[in-house]
């Protein structure tokens, strides 16, 4: 009675196991069922196969190594590499790169890192993002046009927080050829731009008053022409409107006159250019502004308002527009410019010098370097405590960079404009060592702490990337990139499927030989390593584990250390049950004897996984390190699996009706004389 | 079967392997890659078969890349090697080849510069060896209940050092033969070899432990040779299924980790032999000329 009861609780606690198991893979199953899983505020899974988070390999992506290299020579501290990593990281983020990482790479234990690996992942692409204003173009609406008119498949559109639209695509050709070879088009972005604004319309709407003027004085100076009154007193008439719209070479906007009310027009039109820079970002008038001008001869406008305009238009996001970013080192320095002596410093030097007439003396002698000294002033970059991109106020908007300085930054503000204002020398900004602009400060000193910075080649895509250096603040250091990867998204997905497509040609492979050799030890197997590769799959997905091909090759080897340790039980099983023990007491000492060479045989792979893990970021590639940690994750859980599942499933097995034909326990040509002589030989 | 006895054929065939692959390795040496030498591959996928590898050498010509090596992938696609094209120089490669193609894109582009290639071939050496030293240390603390046990740590390790070395020359003959470059995932092969080899060396050894432990006094070579017969089925079991494995990834894989997997393919092929037939052979053979307990019965039995 002891004895029974001894083993149905010996039997009811191994059940235990193979119940944990069953429950890890069913939440494993759950888990890779579920596209996304929150757990405790962590976020895991996407668009992917599965839900796995995937490498650049397997999912396109840019990989980019840059070495640290300090501006004097010295070896880069800790703090050096952890500022470095805080900047980029911010930069990245700022830019809008979507799970990005950043991480040190080259770091041994006496050494400290010394090499930045940025990872982005699916950037290979290119962005636009671009503003109508008053959300009148949807997403969807938008995404369909550069489908079906611009015939880009590959752009999606989302919304973003302010209400913009971000258009991705997977490029953005710097050149179209024809079939001769012949630069068609400079910039397909361009192209899209002159077919947005032409598709879409704009309204405008345009009211005008009666201005309030003091009636025309008559008086005997004929010098003054009278105003006629019929002129200032009435409001434009529709043919008025329309003819100044005609006036700007504009006859095809369809204006109409409000219902009931006098003076007031609605107009739409298409492709209204509102650009305010020529190609070489000197200021131009817009055709907006024209427009206005013609408008506002005709009649005194008391508002206009217009909506559905291409207010915003920013390229990027690309690869190369993201390393302009990242490797920006954003030295910002305020310097005092001491211009050249506007008058002649004594009497015997002709002035001004070199022959230069007054006029030209006056600009050169504060732009030209021969002229000009520069000295560091009070104004540590330090306190700068934002920076933001801006459109100035004014006819013609133009982008500028706002800058906000604490209480420090602005006094030391106050005194350097103070000085360059009274001394009518300049204030010289410089980013990275070169010249941002260099203005003149006319009314005194400014205090307050705001500044703007606005300049003549400013764009919008310039001032944003100036105001993301400044806000990250300077690097202390150089950054020099050493190595790149792009690989294109169709090619990641070509090897993720092809990748999955062998994984389950290998494991069906193994499934086969394993029944069909091993009989029921092999069905074990079978079983086992069905559940094993959920719970893998289900444990990358949460930790999460980020998959790459050679990850994916470590999974598939590590199939193959997981289907040892059942071949080495069944192997030991059918020793035992050789040397004449009953079926289950056969698989108990076939387990006990097979285990410590699954336990030490997988712990030797182990180490060499550490190693390989811990050596791993010395190579400025991640392929090391991610077939590592696959490998260690899949040995461990293999060794766990066999502990739990095969031993409890094989014992289970034996007590059903299976276990009354043992022989289908022995694998098949399992009955070589010396095995005999030996398990005899040993017994 | 008398494997111990037949011992000196196994070991002059590993060593006559082994000395080869130190020949070939000394005198061509490894076709070293990017990661190695520095530079920028870049694979291009055309669009229609019009271009051929002459018309690509011809465009990396334009663009002012003479040195470039190009290769024929098939599917349309072809692999670049340049000197290391910086940040700029990828843009007037591009230029030239959509002359040739407009559909043409680059599929994978890698650069590595000169300071990190520096680097690999030490560090890649260091990996090996501080892996193969701890995988010892490991041996000797696992096999601590056998009498010196740092002789199966050194028997694994020469065993390892074994398959490296053959992996390494048969590997080279074989970069010539189908233009196998060596790249950082290569060393990451290496590394996997190094743990199945010892993987399988360790239950070889596992069952000599067990065997010397039952019968303390039977001659060692004896105890071996029984220890091989027994684990000769679980290993060829294992190597067989994980052939199977590395075969499916071979054919039905993509092209990018071909020599890797021939790397590990040799390295299991090779592994599962050393440890039957060279590292349990060293153990015999280093027995019969030490003063240990076995050392007497083998003595009046050999």
């Amino acid at each position: 009675m002891r004895r029974v009861s001894r083993k149905s609780l010996e039997l009811l606690s191994r059940f235990r196991g193979l119940v944990l198991i069953a429950i890890l893979v069913v939440t494993s199953v759950v888990v890779l069922a579920i596209s996304e899983v929150s757990v405790l505020g962590f976020i895991r899974g996407g668009d992917s196969p599965l839900g796995l988070t995937l490498g650049l390999d397997l999912e396109g992506g840019t990989h980019l190594v840059y070495e640290v290299v300090p501006e004097d020579g010295r070896e880069p501290t800790r703090e050096d590499m952890e500022g470095v990593r805080n900047i980029i990281d911010k930069r990245v983020n700022e830019f809008g790169v979507s799970e990005a990482s950043v991480q040190l790479l080259g770091g041994g234990v006496d050494s400290v890192a010394n090499k930045v690996l940025v990872q982005i992942p699916g950037q290979t692409g290119a962005s636009i993002t671009l503003n109508f204003g008053a959300n009148t173009v949807g997403a969807e609406t938008l995404e369909a046009f550069f489908q079906n008119e611009l015939g880009r498949p590959d752009a999606t559109v989302r919304e973003n927080e302010n209400g913009s639209l971000t258009v991705q695509l997977d490029d953005i050709r710097a050149e179209v050829l024809d079939a001769a070879g012949n630069v068609v088009t400079e910039n397909e972005a361009d192209s899209w731009r002159e077919a947005i604004i032409a598709h879409y319309p704009v309204a405008l709407q345009v009211g005008y008053v009666v201005p309030q003027v003091d009636p025309p004085v008559i008086s005997d100076d004929t010098a003054i022409d009278p105003v006629p009154a019929e002129d200032i007193e009435t409001l434009p008439t529709l043919e008025e409107v329309q003819a100044a719209f005609a006036s700007v070479g504009r006859s095809d906007a369809d204006v109409e006159q409000v219902d009931g009310a006098e003076g007031l027009f609605s107009i739409l039109m298409y492709g209204l250019d509102i650009t305010s820079t020529d190609d070489d970002g000197n200021p131009i008038l817009g055709e907006d502004q024209r427009i206005l001008g013609a408008l506002r001869e005709i009649g005194s406008i008391q508002f206009t308002s217009r909506q559905g305009t291409l207010t915003q238009w920013i390229e990027g996001g690309g690869v190369q527009e993201a390393k302009a970013v990242i490797g920006s080192t954003a030295k910002l320095e305020f310097r005092y410019r001491e211009c050249g002596d506007a008058l002649a410093p004594s009497n015997d030097i002709p002035w001004p010098p070199d022959g230069l007439s007054p006029e030209a003396w006056d600009s050169e002698r504060c732009t030209n370097p021969a002229y000009f000294n520069e000295t560091a002033t009070e104004i540590d970059p330090a306190d700068l405590d934002d920076a933001f991109p801006e459109v100035s106020q004014g006819t013609i908007p133009r982008p500028i960079v706002t800058l906000v300085f604490n209480d420090k930054g602005a006094d030391a503000f106050f005194e350097v404009t103070d000085r360059v204002s009274r001394q009518g020398d300049r204030l010289a900004i410089y980013l990275d060592n070169e010249e941002l602009v260099a203005p003149g400060v006319s009314s005194g000193g400014i205090s307050g702490g705001r500044a703007i910075i606005e300049g003549g080649s400013f764009t919008t895509e310039r001032v944003r990337t100036i105001a993301i250096q400044l806000r990250s603040g300077a690097l202390p250091v150089e950054l020099e990139l050493i190595q790149e990867r792009n690989v294109d998204a169709v090619l990641g997905k070509d090897s993720l499927q092809k990748s999955l497509i062998a994984g389950g040609v290998g494991l069906a492979l193994l499934l086969l030989f394993m029944i069909a050799y091993y009989k029921v030890p092999g069905l074990v197997a079978a079983i086992a390593l069905v559940a094993y590769t959920i719970m893998l799959l289900g444990i990358f997905k949460m930790l999460p584990v980020t998959l790459t091909l050679s990850g994916a090759a470590a999974v598939i080897l590590s199939l193959g250390f997981a289907v040892d340790a059942n071949v080495l039980i069944a192997e030991r099983t059918k020793e035992e049950l050789r040397s004449g023990r009953s079926l289950l007491a056969a698989i108990t000492a076939g387990f006990d004897r097979a285990w410590p060479s699954i336990r030490d045989g997988n712990m030797s792979t182990i180490i060499v996984a550490i190693v390989l893990f811990w050596f791993g970021d010395r190579f400025s590639t991640s392929v090391m390190q991610g077939f590592a940690l696959t490998l260690a994750i899949g040995v461990l859980l293999s060794m766990f699996t066999a502990f739990f599942a095969s031993r409890l499933l094989l014992r289970l097995l034996a007590s059903t009706g299976l276990g009354n034909n043992p022989n289908l326990f022995v694998p098949v040509r399992g009955q070589s004389d010396t095995s005999d002589s030996v398990a005899g030989g040993n017994s | 079967m008398d494997i111990v006895g037949k011992r000196r054929i196994f070991l002059t065939i590993s060593i006559v392997l082994a000395a080869l692959s130190v020949v070939v390795l000394g005198t061509s040496g490894l076709k070293l890659g990017i990661d190695f030498t520095s530079g920028s591959t870049v694979t291009y996928q055309f669009s229609d078969s019009e271009t051929a590898a002459a018309d690509v050498t011809g465009a990396l010509n334009d663009s002012g890349h003479p040195e470039a090596i190009v290769q024929a992938l098939g599917d349309n696609q072809f692999f670049i090697r340049t000197d290391d094209l910086g940040v700029a120089g990828l843009d007037d490669v591009n230029i030239e080849i959509l002359k040739l193609d407009q559909g043409a894109y680059a599929l994978d582009t890698s650069t590595v510069g000169a300071s990190v290639a520096e680097d690999t071939v030490q560090n890649a050496i260091t990996a090996v060896i501080v892996a193969a030293i701890f995988v010892m240390i490991y041996i000797m603390y696992a096999f601590r209940s056998v009498p010196s046990s740092y002789k199966y740590a050194f028997a694994a390790a020469i065993a390892l050092t074994h398959d490296v070395v053959i992996v390494l020359g048969i590997f080279t003959v074989l970069g010539i033969a189908i233009n196998a470059e060596v790249n950082a995932i290569f060393i990451v092969g290496i590394l996997t070899v190094i743990g199945y080899s010892v993987n399988d060396t360790i239950v070889i050894f596992d069952r000599i432990r067990e065997n010397v432990t039952l019968a303390p006094g039977r001659e060692f070579r004896t105890t071996v040779n029984i220890s091989i017969n027994e684990s000769i089925t679980r290993s060829l079991g294992t190597s067989i299924t994980t052939i199977t494995v590395i075969m499916a990834m071979l054919l039905f894989g993509g092209a990018s980790l071909r020599d890797f997997l021939i790397v590990l393919l040799l390295g299991v092929l090779v592994g599962t032999y050393s440890s039957m037939f060279v590292a349990a052979q060293v153990l015999v053979l280093w027995e019969r000329r030490s003063f240990l307990p076995w050392r007497k019965a083998a003595a009046t039995n050999s």
